[in-house]
């Protein structure tokens, strides 16, 4: 049996070990992550105002006008490439490059269709390709070369240095080297003089413009800085992994918590331990106690349908809230919640105090309100502040009043009075909400671990400070 | 003389604004505890009257039907009581031992000392922590899928150190002179604990196994990653079948309700809100009724 015994807390200190353990391993899976990057680039005529969005001369005077030749190059075997009108425009509007050779100036052979749009990890370089010439019937003396990158795409966001670089000019035309640097100037545009090609052949000699993209750090680092950034949102094209609006998210609800629960529960408490009677003490303490057990989804509905509306009635317009689910409603509910946390345990401390102080206090001369705000709350210092942390040990990890208050939009706070009117979100009900529609074993899988990392790591810091103020506490007694 | 009459005179008024202040303290004291209890009242009185209109013997035993917008939520219950009872199987055998391994035999050396602060650690862990914990290993990596038995496994592990801490704590408030003595009567230890410490202490640990219950039944984020799902209208047969599959249950039932947006009644969802609140409550009366009568039977 003592064998059992011993098993038993091996069982338990193994999945100690596990928990922390197969949570940093899941969240391996975040650094699978591929940082995509999106340009459109287009040659517009250069005359008329550049179109927006980018995209190439509706009109098609511009580059292969002569549209029956340049249909069906790509089959061509014979070495003839050119790119056709759609490859360049791209069907649905968006430019079209071309992904080819390590050494692009010497570059010779079939060009293949690609999008301006990769996903890379943050390790891999890439060079994309895009090829301008003019036809015989264009009259304008530039050509406009425009770039933009893709909706939601931020270039300053990627892990890439990307460039656009004019890599050969065609016979005949001198020009000085041009190099973008995307990240400083993702939207813009420049001329170059006109070149036409009079002949398939020569197609292949006009402009040749590429886009780099050179590695600057690796994967690891990448995904990780890319944690760190402040803006979640993972259903984008190029989805955002940014935790910070989260943890303010979740750090705010807690702050309002606290603030309600903090002076309401201590005054409680004190107020149970000190001025009322023993009777009224065995009653009423269970029975705060018994909001503790109440299960925080039924807690949340209670807020959704009877605080969010009363919310919007009294502060809805003072807030500019748009609906009663926000960080104020989290927030005051997440006060509900750990009142009775707080009131339980700041009142066994208050409890625990022992009788000759509070003998000694009178016999000074001091009153009530002196000998709990001189001696009494002095001394149970310690265990008023394991309420508190206890309190904010269940608020940061609470999910379903989050979840349901919350409004569930990832918003980085901007610093103003009305943010407390604004939907928010906090990092446990992002885990619950977007683990329900995730690809398993996937960077997005591998962040939400990551999230649920971060809040262990809060858990386990929250707890040793504990352990710390305990001990502390033992060696001045 | 004069001077000290002035002073006399300040010193009575000064008695007077401490009296004074401290009456309005007691006030403000006042005030405080009866905002928080009127709070407590407040939430649980409001969904009392809310919910009591919508329960009946139908609404607990039937089905949903209608999508929701009618019948009851039996099946909601049973997969609460299946979750609930697959916990305390598997509680109590690793988190009773491991709590008397905690109080007997750790001792107060480093390594024990590290071991209790994680598993206080583990106590304070988010549920949702947990849920993530389940998700990857008993329903991916052991491919238990969602299922009963990776919700059992999840929830038997929240409760675990839960449990370990108030069986140690039961086991601590034995007086150490019931060990001692059975021992001195030539009992080996694990029979003296087994004969004197432990009888006195099951109150305590009965109490802390069934507030874990309470626990595990009211959480949703565990069972949403492990062991969820929305509704059924199913039979159920018990076989080995029926732990392999998902199982219907209340709290989940609320949060995924609360996903999909206005398909459940409001009077049902009080109805539900209700008869989740009743359940964990009345598991936690039991727990209260049995350390009053512990308290009221203590011999020490």
């Amino acid at each position: 049996m003592e064998r059992a015994v011993a098993a038993a807390a091996v069982l338990v200190a193994v999945s100690i070990l596990g928990l922390g353990f197969y949570l940093a391993m899941e969240s391996r899976f975040a650094f699978d992550r591929k940082f995509g990057f999106g340009f459109r680039v287009a040659a517009q005529t250069g005359d008329t105002a550049p179109l927006d969005p980018v995209g190439m001369d509706p009109n098609a005077s511009l580059l292969a006008s002569n549209l029956e030749g340049a249909e069906g190059v790509d089959e061509k075997e014979d070495g003839i490439f050119a790119p056709t009108l759609e490859e360049l425009s791209g069907v649905s509007g968006t430019a079209t490059g071309t992904l080819l050779v390590d050494d692009p100036k010497n570059f010779k052979g079939t060009l293949f269709r690609d999008d301006w749009r990769l996903n890379k990890s943050a390790g891999e370089g890439t060079t994309m390709l895009f090829c301008a010439y003019a036809t015989p019937e264009y009259k304008e003396r530039a050509i406009r070369i425009a770039w933009e990158p893709d909706a939601s795409f931020d270039p300053k966001l990627s892990p890439h240095k990307l460039t656009l670089r004019l890599v050969r000019a065609p016979d005949g035309v001198t020009l000085d080297p041009i190099s973008v640097d995307l990240s400083t100037n993702p939207k813009g545009e420049i001329k170059v003089p006109t070149w036409i090609a009079k002949s398939d052949d020569q197609r292949a000699n006009g402009y040749l413009f590429a886009l780099e993209a050179e590695p600057q750090t690796n994967n690891f680092f990448a995904t990780l800085g890319a944690f760190f950034r402040t803006s979640w949102d993972p259903t984008l094209p190029y989805p955002r992994f940014g935790l910070l609006p989260l943890l303010l998210g979740t750090l705010l609800i807690t702050l309002i918590g606290l603030a309600i629960a903090v002076p309401l529960g201590a005054g409680t408490s004190v107020w149970l331990s000190e001025v009322a009677s023993p009777k009224v003490r065995e009653i009423l303490k269970p029975v705060i106690e018994l909001l503790a057990s109440v299960p925080t989804v039924v807690l949340g509905y209670f807020g959704l349908m009877l605080v969010a509306p009363a919310m919007v009635g009294v502060f809805g317009s003072a807030l500019r809230m748009e609906s009663g689910r926000n960080l104020l409603t989290a927030g005051i509910m997440m006060g509900v919640l750990i009142l009775p946390t707080i009131i339980s345990v700041a009142e066994d401390a208050l409890r625990s105090m022992p009788n000759p102080l509070r003998d000694g206090a009178a016999a000074l001369g001091m009153t009530k309100s002196e000998e709990i705000s001189k001696v009494l709350l002095p001394a149970a210092r310690t265990g008023l502040v394991a309420a508190i942390m206890l309190g904010f040990a269940r608020a940061i990890g609470e999910t379903m009043i989050v979840w349901i208050l919350s409004g569930g939009t990832a918003t980085m706070p901007q610093g103003r009075l009305s943010d407390i009117g604004q939907p928010t979100r906090g990092i446990p009900d992002t885990i619950g909400i977007e683990m329900g529609n995730v690809e398993f074993e996937m960077p997005h899988y591998g962040h939400l671990f990551l999230l649920g990392l971060i809040l262990f790591l809060f858990t386990i810091a929250i707890n040793m400070l504990g352990h710390y103020y305990g001990r502390r506490r033992q060696w001045q007694h | 003389m004069a001077a000290l009459g002035l002073d006399d005179a300040n010193l009575l008024e000064r008695d007077l604004k401490r009296q004074r202040s401290s009456q309005l303290f007691s006030v403000r004291l006042l005030i405080c505890a009866l905002i928080s209890i009127g709070v407590v009242i407040g939430i649980i009185g409001t969904i009392l009257v809310k919910g009591v209109p919508a329960i009946n013997w139908e609404f607990l035993s039937h089905a949903p039907a209608e999508g929701m917008s009618a019948g009851g939520i039996w099946p909601m219950i049973r997969g609460s009581i299946l979750l609930m009872a697959g916990t305390l199987l598997i509680t109590p055998a690793v988190g009773i031992l491991g709590g008397i391994w905690l109080a007997e035999y750790a001792g107060n050396g480093r390594l024990p000392q590290v071991v209790r602060a994680c598993i206080s650690t583990l106590a304070a862990t988010p549920s949702i922590i947990y849920g993530l914990f389940g998700l990857a290993i008993f329903v991916l990596k052991w491919k238990l899928g969602t299922s009963l038995v990776a919700g059992w496994l999840t929830l038997s592990l929240m409760s675990i150190p839960v449990v370990m801490l108030t069986t140690e704590r039961a086991i601590r408030s034995v007086p150490p002179t019931f060990l001692e003595g059975a021992v001195s009567l030539g009992l080996s230890k694990w029979q003296a604990l087994r004969r004197a410490v432990l009888p006195s202490a099951v109150p305590g640990i009965i109490t802390g196994l069934v507030l874990a219950a309470g626990r595990a039944v009211g959480e949703a984020p565990p069972i949403l990653l492990t062991a969820g799902l929305y509704f059924s209208t199913e039979k159920l047969t018990l076989d080995f079948d029926t732990l392999s599959k998902p199982v219907a249950n209340l709290p989940y039932h609320l949060a995924e309700g609360y996903r999909q947006g206005g398909v459940i009644p409001e009077k049902i969802i009080w109805g539900t809100c209700l008869t989740l609140m009743m359940f964990v409550l009345l598991i936690n009366l039991g727990a209260i009724i049995v350390r009053s009568r512990q308290r009221a039977k203590q011999r020490w």
